[in-house]
């Protein structure tokens, strides 16, 4: 436990975390861009526009947050960078080549092997245990053959990452007997098991307390050093956004 | 990996489905109970029925004869082949079997069979439904004195008894008769106006019958022990009634003379051979006690009639017995459809359990009926017959022996019917299959019922991991691998329910009987009871083949009902799903 916690502890005294003049430093090519964003979603004849036009870069390598009210259409954004959804209009690219309108399989290989995805209410499978669940995206990966060939390795790395997020105490346990923050560290060793590029964290606080927030919080930033990683976080909370490279800030819809 | 690992955590952990399963478990253990039980009975049945008719048989319609059937079974023989085993002619007509059973009549249809007591066991399993142990081994037409096991004192000794019996009877109406008669004279003489009875009004007898029976006792009478002194041990009745008994018979009829002489009105016995008697009377009196008349092995079942006893068993009971006479009245051939009446000697029931059969059945020795119908060609000597029966080798194929045949004798230009047992017991076996597959259908209903029960459980399971749906899609899982969780899982439920209701089908099939008799214990009625059916226990017969069919349509059944279920849930938009609380 304590070796597990060790590298968190260590992240917390950081200095980036607080630093305002984050806006000042000269943004990384960018690794994800947005243009022209539109998205609407109907209920009969209704029609409830979420994103009227959205422009946007995301920077490699960076810690990006971007905030919103409920409503702001700041979740819908994040799903259609993760090609969880697709646009009505505009274009998403993820490094200069379109992924919003690729075929479903491509669409997948990406969510699989290139994002790393986190959810406010962890979204876990209740069926399996931490270790396993940290397994899935390794299993969806692979077939079956190749993934019974290479399950030696996936585990090992597997143990490794839940021994980052310190979790190594509770490899066998189902998400049931784990508290609010254990899920949610799983949930981030799970995003990272396939090596992602870019993580894209939904509220991921949204659902802890302000501790186990905080906690879920270091380790995101301290992954984002270790793994150089591009971290998209979204969140309500503006007291989240200091800690970040950059803010954008949705507003009905288009970025303020 | 991931759809075998959830499939199976799925079904860890969903009892509810496998209760879903239990329809299907319980169809697939009745189809195969029903199927085997099934089976089993037309199994039993075919060979009975084979057994009782011939493999094949060339037949005309009653009535009609094939004239010198000599010749014609030369050129069937030579037709048939090598293939032939054994070959039997039969005589076949309709008649009426009359007999008397509680001083009543009883007149019923038969089909009488003659029969060539040498070949047509050969041809046909006959002597094994005999009833009598002797003549299972050595066939004849001759009454038995022992071995009717299931008839305890039947053929002689029961013959002999009954006439004993009857002829003091009549002697006994006899004696009473004259006693009547002469009391009525006496009164006559003296009392012109009062008959037999005093001014009491009471029967006056016994003086008198003690004078009569000292002024005239009948000689063959006097022999015989009053009836109040009847011996325990029967007379020796050889002795009583010896072979030449024409002698006493003339006897007898002088004594009735003088009895007419002196007044006495003396009734004719009743007789029911007296036509007969009359024909034998040329050379020697027809005796019952030691002789019989032709003999004739009647189909239990027309002698038998079922009676419900007061606790509800079924009992038969045997109105007559080896050692009774029958009168059997059937047409005689040619132009004139002309009666025939005769009299036979039971010599033994015949139970092959068809009742079919057994109701209708009478076997009669072939020459005997050929020369009662006139069926004996007076140029000849040769005797015609209705059928031709032929048992073939082991292995010879019917159809091709019969097809044969008919080439040989085309229907429009003889009047033959050329036919294999299955053909004649199409219709019974073809109903049976009708039933068999209607059966089948019905069952497979209940599994596709069962079908539904999964279904419904399955869209309740897919809903309520719409959530798990929608992570995995997250994760980069594809349509179609979240599908095949589903089917997997429908499949493995299939194969549970469908693996456990073979066996439990099996070891139902396999304990039929036992099962049978505990639920009978419990109920305290019998489920199978032998008297109705043609078996002594259930028979039954599992047939590979049927039960992989039914456990591959149990299992598409389930399939079939998952697929829906696993396609919504392919289908499931990840946002929505991911959305959904």
């Amino acid at each position: 436990m304590s070796e597990a916690a060790r590298p968190m502890s260590s992240i917390e005294s950081m200095p980036q975390f607080n630093s305002p003049q984050a806006e000042l430093r000269i943004a990384n090519p960018p690794v994800m861009t947005v243009a022209g964003l539109r998205k609407s979603y109907r209920k009969g004849k209704l029609e409830v526009p979420v994103l009227k036009g959205v422009d946007l870069e995301i920077p490699t390598g960076d810690f990006t947050t971007i905030i919103g009210q409920s409503g702001s259409g700041k979740s819908t954004l994040l799903h259609l960078l993760g090609t969880l959804d697709a646009p009505d209009e505009g274009q998403i690219l993820y490094n200069d080549c379109r992924i919003d309108n690729l075929p479903s399989r491509e669409k997948e290989r990406l969510r699989n092997a290139e994002f790393g995805m986190i959810f406010q209410f962890y979204h876990l499978l209740p069926e399996l245990t931490t270790l396993e669940n940290v397994l899935v995206p390794k299993m969806v990966q692979d077939g079956f053959w190749q993934y019974l060939r290479n399950k030696r390795a996936y585990k090992k790395r597997a143990t490794e990452l839940l021994e980052m997020v310190g979790l190594s105490h509770r490899l066998r346990h189902k998400p049931s007997e784990l508290s609010g923050g254990e899920m949610q560290r799983t949930a981030i060793a799970r995003s990272l098991i396939s090596d992602p590029t870019v993580l894209l964290a939904d509220e991921p606080t949204g659902n802890l307390d302000a501790e186990n927030g905080r906690e879920v919080l270091d380790c995101l930033a301290a992954l984002r050093k270790n793994e150089n990683l591009t971290v998209v976080m979204v969140t309500h909370d503006e007291s989240l956004a200091d800690k970040s490279d950059h803010t954008i800030r949705l507003v009905n819809g288009v970025v303020a | 990996m991931y759809k075998l690992l959830l499939s199976w955590r799925y079904l860890k952990t969903r009892f509810i489905a496998l209760a879903s399963i239990v329809s299907v478990t319980l169809g697939v253990a009745t189809l195969i109970v029903v199927n085997s039980v099934m089976a089993g009975f037309v199994e039993q049945m075919q060979s009975r029925i084979h057994g009782i008719l011939s493999d094949v048989e060339i037949s005309v319609p009653l009535l009609t004869d094939i004239e010198n059937p000599d010749r014609f079974t030369q050129e069937v023989r030579q037709i048939v082949g090598d293939d032939l085993e054994e070959l039997t002619c039969v005589v076949r007509s309709n008649a009426l079997i009359s007999f008397q059973f509680r001083d009543r009549q009883w007149t019923q249809h038969v089909m009488l069979l003659g029969i060539d007591d040498e070949t047509f066991g050969k041809v046909t399993d006959f002597e094994p439904y005999l009833t009598n142990e002797i003549k299972k081994e050595r066939f004849s037409f001759q009454l038995e004195s022992e071995g009717y096991t299931k008839f305890l004192g039947a053929g002689w000794p029961y013959r002999r008894e009954k006439f004993w019996h009857q002829q003091e009877l009549e002697r006994l109406q006899r004696e009473y008769q004259q006693l009547y008669d002469r009391d009525a004279q006496q009164a006559m003489k003296n009392e012109p106006f009062t008959s037999g009875y005093d001014s009491q009004g009471r029967l006056i007898t016994h003086n008198e019958s003690q004078d009569i029976s000292e002024q005239s006792p009948p000689a063959s009478q006097q022999s015989l022990p009053k009836f109040a002194a009847l011996p325990k041990q029967l007379p020796n009745l050889d002795e009583l009634y010896p072979a030449d008994d024409g002698a006493e018979d003339s006897d007898s009829a002088e004594k009735s003379a003088g009895l007419a002489k002196q007044g006495i009105v003396q009734l004719k016995p009743f007789d029911p051979h007296v036509d007969r008697r009359e024909k034998l009377s040329s050379d020697q009196m027809f005796n019952p006690a030691r002789d019989q008349y032709t003999g004739i092995i009647l189909g239990l079942g027309i002698s038998a009639r079922k009676s419900r006893k007061l606790d509800g068993s079924l009992e038969d009971i045997y109105m007559v017995k080896p050692g009774d006479d029958v009168q059997m009245t059937f047409l005689a051939t040619g132009g004139d459809a002309r009666p025939v009446i005769e009299n036979f000697t039971i010599a033994d029931f015949y139970a092959s359990n068809m009742h079919e059969y057994d109701s209708s059945f009478a076997f009669v020795p072939l020459s005997e009926l050929q020369k009662l119908r006139g069926m004996i060609d007076p140029v000849t000597g040769e005797g015609s017959v209705s059928a031709i029966q032929m048992k073939l080798k082991p292995g010879a194929d019917l159809d091709a022996v019969r097809d044969r045949l008919i080439a040989k004798f085309p229907p429009t230009q003889f009047p033959f019917n050329i036919q294999t047992w299955q053909d004649s017991q199409r219709p019974l076996l073809s109903a049976i299959q009708m039933e068999l597959t209607i059966l089948n259908i019905l069952l497979f209903l209940i599994i596709a019922v069962a079908g539904f029960g999964i279904l419904a459980t399955f869209f309740m399971i897919v809903v309520e991991k719409t959530r798990d749906i929608g992570i995995l899609k997250a994760l980069g899982a594809p349509s179609h691998g979240v599908m095949s969780i589903f089917l997997g899982y429908g499949v493995s439920l299939g194969a549970v329910g469908t693996g456990v209701g073979i066996v439990l089908g099996l070891i139902f099939v396999a304990y039929i009987n036992e099962v049978a008799d505990l639920v009978g214990w419990l109920t305290g009625q019998k489920v199978f009871d032998p008297s109705i059916y043609y078996f002594s226990e259930i028979p039954t017969i599992i047939s590979p083949f049927m039960v992989v069919m039914v456990a591959f349509g149990a299992i598409l059944i389930a399939v079939l009902a998952s697929v829906l279920p696993a396609l919504r849930a392919a289908r499931l938009h990840p946002v929505e799903a991911l959305r959904y609380e």
